[in-house]
């Protein structure tokens, strides 16, 4: 993945369902993390309605690449933050 | 006469003879195309013809989004008093078009904003929207409207609407249910008629049918013809007397485990299609993601501990921030970067990275020469 696909609207939410979790399970997971949004907030990030701070990117995609993890898979999801 | 430039198999061909407009559309109607479908439909309106007749003849598949580009046609073409006519009008245009009614008559909401056609200056944003799902119905609009969690009238509503739609667009769909395991127990939460929850209880009662056995095994099964089925000797008489003969049964999945099944019954055998399977295993999907968010998948036990366990993570997680945020004088977000980076580099879950800071931390807190408070 380049950077310019980056910003893609969905990639969060390609990411979700190549990470085979609903989106209450991600939620669960990002709140785990310490995410702060509801999960009405983070569908809107995901489907690309609102645009989440770096810091909550970054929340979502380490909950999605430690699910990566688990999967036997590396890191796929770019972080906002370098 | 003209021909359009298509997405990969879809084409679309528009005819003026005077005043009348007849599009001719073949091949797939995917959510993509769909834009490029109300961009022909609009070009055509906007030349305001006295008849416009859409033909459907060709068209292998439309998914939601193209019914929906040709509904709005329909809206703006009544606004002009046009009628639009579809011909020859196929069964599964038909079935699909009865779903779109179905769906707005329930006040589904689609989540895009309001727009009155489907022209590109409506798309929100430089890209065009992705295609979502690759179903005729679009769950996202199911999804949204029942998104309610814990409210047991909302969640058994949807699922009775989708059990509905599942009725009305599976092909060779006599009867639907949804069985749900709940503390070890399966039932029947949504069922399209009596028959139906007759034939659900009596898989329950014998342990045995395709339901059970979606429902614990976590696969799909599919009995092509009860005439002829062996693997559940006990049920399937019981099934035949009630005049049933095909079942195929789609696991429901919620946090990874079985959960339940959506069940789809047929009066004739080997009525299921391919693509009623995969249409089944949408709908599965689809209620899947229903029960995850209402969270009745799990039991009350299941879910205390699991949220239990979040919040000790959330806390830990804030614990090391903190540890960090002091020690490398930084704000919290940095915080949360130089952890994920150190879980990154160990190879562990950020809260494992944050418990060995949390621990590291406390021991040397506890040196025995430091005053502590208490």
């Amino acid at each position: 993945m380049t950077e310019d696909e980056y910003d893609a609207v969905d990639e969060l939410n390609f990411f979700r369902q190549e990470a085979a979790l609903s989106h209450a399970e991600l939620w669960l997971r990002y709140f785990e993390l310490g995410g702060m949004s509801t999960g009405f907030d983070l569908e809107a990030f995901l489907y690309g309605v609102l645009a989440p701070s770096d810091h909550d990117h970054d929340v979502i995609a380490q909950a999605l690449n430690e699910r990566f993890a688990e999967l036997g898979g590396n890191h796929p999801v770019l972080y906002a933050a370098r | 006469m003209s021909m359009t430039k298509d997405p990969p198999d879809f084409r679309a061909v528009t005819n003026f003879k005077g005043d009348a407009a007849t599009i001719t559309l073949g091949g797939n109607v995917d959510n993509t195309a769909a834009y490029r479908l109300g961009e022909i439909l609009d070009a055509a309106i906007d030349r305001r013809p006295a008849v416009m007749v859409l033909d459907v003849a060709q068209l292998d598949f439309i998914g939601a989004d193209g019914l929906l580009a040709i509904s709005h046609a329909k809206n703006r073409l009544t606004a002009l008093g046009v009628t639009l006519t579809i011909q020859p009008s196929s069964a599964l245009v038909n079935r699909r078009l009865r779903i779109v009614e179905l769906a707005e008559s329930s006040r589904l909401e689609r989540a895009l904003p309001e727009r009155g056609h489907l022209g590109p200056e409506q798309l929100i944003g430089k890209e065009p929207l992705p295609p979502r799902f690759a179903s005729s119905l679009s769950p996202e609009d199911l999804r949204r409207v029942t998104a309610l969690p814990t409210n047991p009238d909302v969640i058994n509503g949807a699922l009775r609407l989708l059990v509905e739609l599942a009725r009305i667009s599976i092909g060779g769909a006599d009867g639907v249910s949804v069985s749900l395991l709940r503390h070890g127990v399966l039932a029947t939460v949504a069922a399209s008629d009596q028959t139906i929850m007759a034939m659900d209880a009596d898989q329950y009662a014998t342990g045995q049918g395709p339901c059970v056995d979606a429902s614990i095994k976590g696969h799909w099964f599919h009995a092509e013809s009860l005439d002829t089925e062996t693997r559940w000797p006990a049920f399937t008489p019981q099934a035949r007397g009630l005049g049933i003969k095909a079942i195929l049964s789609s696991p429901l999945r919620a946090f990874d485990k079985p959960i339940g099944a959506l069940n789809i019954y047929s009066r004739t055998a080997q009525s299921f299609e391919i693509w009623d399977q995969e249409s089944a295993s949408v709908f599965a999907r689809q209620a899947s993601v229903i029960l995850s968010d209402a969270r009745v998948d799990v039991s009350d036990t299941q879910m205390a501990i699991r949220f239990q366990n979040a919040l000790q993570s959330r806390e830990v997680i804030s614990l090391a921030q903190g540890i960090i945020m002091e020690r490398e004088r930084v704000d919290k977000e940095r915080a949360f970067n130089a952890l994920r980076r150190a879980s990154h580099s160990q190879n562990v879950p950020l809260r494992e990275q944050a418990k060995m800071i949390v621990l590291s931390a406390t021991q040397s807190a506890l040196r025995p020469n430091q005053v502590l408070d208490d």
